[in-house]
């Protein structure tokens, strides 16, 4: 195929996918002027190409389109249901073509003119007498023959993100899409199409820097002549990575705009009415991710559809709007993406999937029994198991929820569900936001390094060498873990690993307990010593290793040590760990936030005590003098590509200053919407604290708490004052170059 | 074309000639076509992994793959040898692979005519990995066939 027809091809693809979204806001806005020019747009240039290129039986089916078109722009005829359906049919034509046409670079033989006459005849009905006579004259074969069947009577109305049933959320999204869509055609000239493969390539390499740049910064971390040529690699390469990884990502909305199409489709076909509201489009993802949860979304918005969404009537009964809601909603949280499918329909009632796992042998009565709701919904997810009470041919086959949650973790995500009966079903999908590289804490086990991936784990605790003998509560031979009043089963890695040790805590040295959260399933994972977090490239295990279920891949160290990463998920499945109840979980985190809210990280500074929120703390740093810049006298510290003010009321920094390699400790803060750092001597501990209040007047007193029986000083972070405005980084910029000139 | 051409060897007797590397195990020396050897990574240690079948010696890091070796020790039921070994990065069709060898020595160039096929009196288990031998001077180079040796295969095997 030459360049010139492999061109053609991708731009009438983009042009038809721009048609496709428009049309389905169309049915929405039947006289909006600006769809109408951009649907007349997409066939025209199809029509227009494609003659120069010699496709006839295209060229044939979007004149007649285009006709159509021009007529409903010139406002000669309004875009109803049937014209709409029409259009749609004529989209489909002309992508079967272009389909034969990459495939074989030709159109083939088929016959277009039942499309194409049809199209026609649609042209008429607005027309005055003449023309409409015209019309009927040059088709009158046609016009016997066709029915445009719609089956639904009533208007079924489906609005993409530009209906506004949300005003705070999707109306700011909705103007800033419509001009990204005015502004693709004037951004085409800066933008140049790359081939994926290249793309996957420049990852790869991108994943093999990260690597030596990690044994780079390990090898050369002593030697203070290289700490500014480390340091600049290190940035370098996580600009280079995030531009790489940049280029690969595209916005959701690649995929959630074939789902209009889809809803209005399945609607007609089911009998129902659904209105879709999308919200978060501009949310971007890797594009083999993106490319990944196409088939998870189109089969959770067919299962909401089929399963979900009562018919009308039903509905109506029931009290409901007769017009469903089906929501896309898609939110980057941290490294994750999540895409949510929520309906308001009938919900999944937990007793029906109790009998249905039963009678399809999925589980024992006896277990099922003992299952709760929330253990119950995830049986929706097993292989064979599918509640519609008729196999439709939409959904119902048993294998909808299954294909989701295998393709999902496929891909490094998590699925899960929640229902209310009479309430509706979400569906809650959580991607990660790229495949190769994610961020772990190493562990060490059995003489062993071992990747722990962060977003499974909670929190860390400590237990020192005095309390291992009683740290641990048995239960028929389980052990467990008190934490925070509610008891958390602990699975011993080394235990694990090498079957036959004794589950104990060591009475001579540290123990640490990983807490871990992999679909609902909490335990603690004992581990002997806690080595750095660590940005980790995952690299694929083969078959053979894959199969012990306990590490989903391996990766290579900063210091050159292979380490196997650790899959939390099938480590709580085979040691048995279930999944908590709704109930019990859901307390547990009131338990937390409110807790959290007393809770402070006690530090000691310059000799005194004093307290951070603990729900305020982000992370505590321990890194050499050397990272922390000046502005100025203001100390700064650049903090994973953001500069952040450190605060040093204890003269810390001053006295660490002599030797740019001693260690000091940086809590970095959340203060509102931006971060601070405190540089601290100790952290001490983490305890709760009680409110001090005035004697007499019983006011709470501001800035003080008590913890440990002292009155100890809570650090205001509000205080820390904010960095000059635009100084900043040229400054420090300068101040690296004049050194490394 | 070495497994091909020493299988199409038994039907044609004309000569041709296959360069084979030569590794040594116990007092074995065994060869491997040079075609699917991509890489000798000398005196190695691998990182070992818990819980994984006894023929998988553990991971390397290979030009950013992580790769699974294989102990050829273990497959002949020979005991373990302490200390570094060298390892063959093999290619077959299932993908690359470690081959753990006591040593590797030099490549030699043998002759179609000196092949003979695996004698049946051996146990199962070795004719299960032998690719027949090649006649040398003084001792016999025994061939090993890389796609028999790759750990997806073995742990079918073992599975089965």
């Amino acid at each position: 195929m030459d360049d010139l027809t492999r061109e053609f091809l991708i731009e009438s693809q983009e042009g038809l996918d721009r048609m496709e979204r428009c049309l389905t806001d169309l049915e929405e806005r039947p006289q909006d002027k600006e769809l109408l020019g951009e649907i007349f747009r997409s066939v025209h240039t199809i029509k227009g190409t494609t003659g120069f290129l010699g496709f006839k039986r295209l060229e044939k089916l979007a004149h007649a389109g285009e006709n159509l078109l021009g007529q409903l722009r010139d406002g000669k005829i309004t875009a109803g249901a049937t014209v709409i359906t029409a259009l749609l049919h004529l989209l489909d034509g002309l992508r079967e073509l272009l389909k034969a046409i990459e495939a074989g670079g030709s159109e083939g033989s088929g016959d277009d003119s039942d499309l194409i006459a049809r199209l026609e005849e649609l042209q008429a009905p607005a027309q005055p007498a003449k023309a409409r006579e015209v019309a009927a004259v040059r088709h009158a074969h046609a016009t016997p023959v066709i029915k445009v069947t719609e089956p639904m009577a009533a208007p079924v109305a489906i609005a993409a993100s530009a209906a506004p049933p949300e005003p705070a959320e999707t109306a700011t999204l909705t103007p800033a899409e419509a001009s990204k869509a005015r502004n693709q055609a004037a951004t085409a000239e800066s933008t140049l199409r790359v081939d994926v493969t290249l793309l996957n390539r420049m990852m790869n390499l991108v994943g093999e820097l990260v690597l030596t740049r990690n044994q780079v910064l390990q090898a050369t971390a002593a030697d203070p002549n290289m700490t500014l040529l480390s340091r600049r690699l290190d940035m370098v390469t996580a600009d280079l990575r995030e531009s790489v990884m940049k280029a690969r990502m595209q916005p959701v909305s690649n995929v959630f705009s074939k789902m209009p199409r889809l809803v209005r489709d399945l609607t007609h076909a089911l009998g129902r009415r659904a209105r879709l509201q999308m919200e978060g489009q501009e949310t971007e993802l890797d594009k083999s991710l993106l490319e990944a949860i196409k088939d998870p979304l189109t089969h959770a918005v067919r299962n909401s559809l089929d399963h979900g969404i009562e018919p009308p009537a039903v509905r109506e009964a029931a009290g409901k709007d007769p017009e469903g809601t089906l929501s896309l909603r898609a939110v980057q949280e941290g490294s994750h993406v999540v895409v949510e499918v929520s309906d308001d329909g009938a919900g999944i009632a937990p007793e029906k999937i109790r009998s249905k796992a039963i009678e399809r042998g999925l589980v024992t009565p006896e277990r099922a029994a003992q299952m709760g709701e929330r253990e119950l919904l995830q049986l929706i997810f097993l292989p064979g198991f599918s509640t519609a009470a008729q196999v439709t041919n939409v959904s119902g086959r048993g294998v909808g929820m299954d294909v989701v949650r295998t393709n999902v973790e496929k891909i490094g995500g998590k699925v899960e569900v929640d229902s209310h009966v009479g309430q509706g079903t979400t569906l809650r999908m959580r991607i990660p936001l790229t495949l190769a590289i994610i961020p772990a804490l190493i562990v060490r086990s059995i003489g062993q390094s071992f990747a722990l991936p962060q977003g499974a784990l909670s929190e860390l605790v400590h237990i020192p060498p005095e309390r291992a003998a009683t740290a641990i509560e048995w239960m028929e031979g389980a052990p467990l873990y008190r934490l925070r009043g509610h008891m958390l089963p602990l699975v011993f890695l080394d235990r694990l690993l090498m079957p036959g040790r004794e589950c104990r805590l060591a009475t001579d040295r540290d123990n640490f307990i990983c807490v871990l959260d992999a679909d609902g399933r909490r335990f603690g994972l004992v581990v002997d010593s806690l080595a750095d977090p660590e940005e980790i490239v995952v690299k694929p295990l083969s078959a053979v290793l894959k199969d012990i279920g306990l590490f989903s891949g391996a990766t290579v160290l900063g210091n050159a040590d292979l380490a196997l990463i650790l899959d939390p998920g099938s480590i709580a499945l085979q040691t048995g760990v279930s999944i908590s109840n709704e109930e019990e979980s859901a307390q547990a985190v009131d338990d937390e936030s409110e807790a959290a809210r007393m809770r402070y990280l006690l530090v000691e500074v310059a000799g005194r005590q004093a307290a951070v929120p603990l729900a305020d703390v982000l992370r505590i740093e321990q890194l050499p003098f050397s990272r922390i810049e000046y502005i100025g006298y203001r100390p700064v510290l650049n903090f994973e590509g953001q500069l952040l003010p450190v605060e040093d009321s204890g003269g810390i920094l001053a006295a660490a200053q002599a030797d740019p390699q001693t260690p000091v400790v940086v809590v970095i803060c959340r203060d509102g919407n931006r971060h601070v750092g405190i540089a601290v001597s100790h952290v001490l501990d983490v305890t709760s604290g009680n409110n001090l209040f005035e004697a007499g007047t019983g006011t709470r007193t501001e800035g003080v708490t008590l913890l440990k029986e002292r009155v100890t000083n809570v650090v205001d972070l509000g205080g820390v004052p904010p960095l000059p405005a635009t100084e900043d980084a040229p400054e420090s910029r300068q101040e690296t170059a004049e050194v490394l000139g | 074309m070495s497994r091909s051409g020493s299988a199409s060897h038994r039907k044609q007797k004309s000569e041709s000639l296959v360069e084979v590397c030569s590794v040594r195990v116990d007092k074995t020396l065994f060869g491997i076509p040079i075609q699917h050897i991509l890489e000798i990574v000398g005196s190695t240690r691998p990182q070992p992994i818990p819980l994984a079948p006894g023929f998988v010696g553990g991971l390397i890091h290979y030009r950013g793959d992580v790769l699974t070796t294989v102990r050829l020790r273990y497959l002949l039921e020979l005991p373990p040898l302490d200390g570094p070994q060298d390892i063959l990065v093999l290619e077959s069709a299932g993908g690359i692979f470690g081959l753990l060898v006591d040593s590797v020595g030099e490549v030699l160039t043998v002759s179609s005519v000196d092949y003979e096929p695996t004698p049946s009196i051996l146990d199962e288990r070795r004719r299960a990995l032998l690719d027949g031998a090649y006649k040398l001077k003084d001792r016999l180079l025994v061939m090993l066939d890389p796609e028999r040796l790759d750990p997806a295969r073995l742990g079918a095997v073992r599975a089965a």
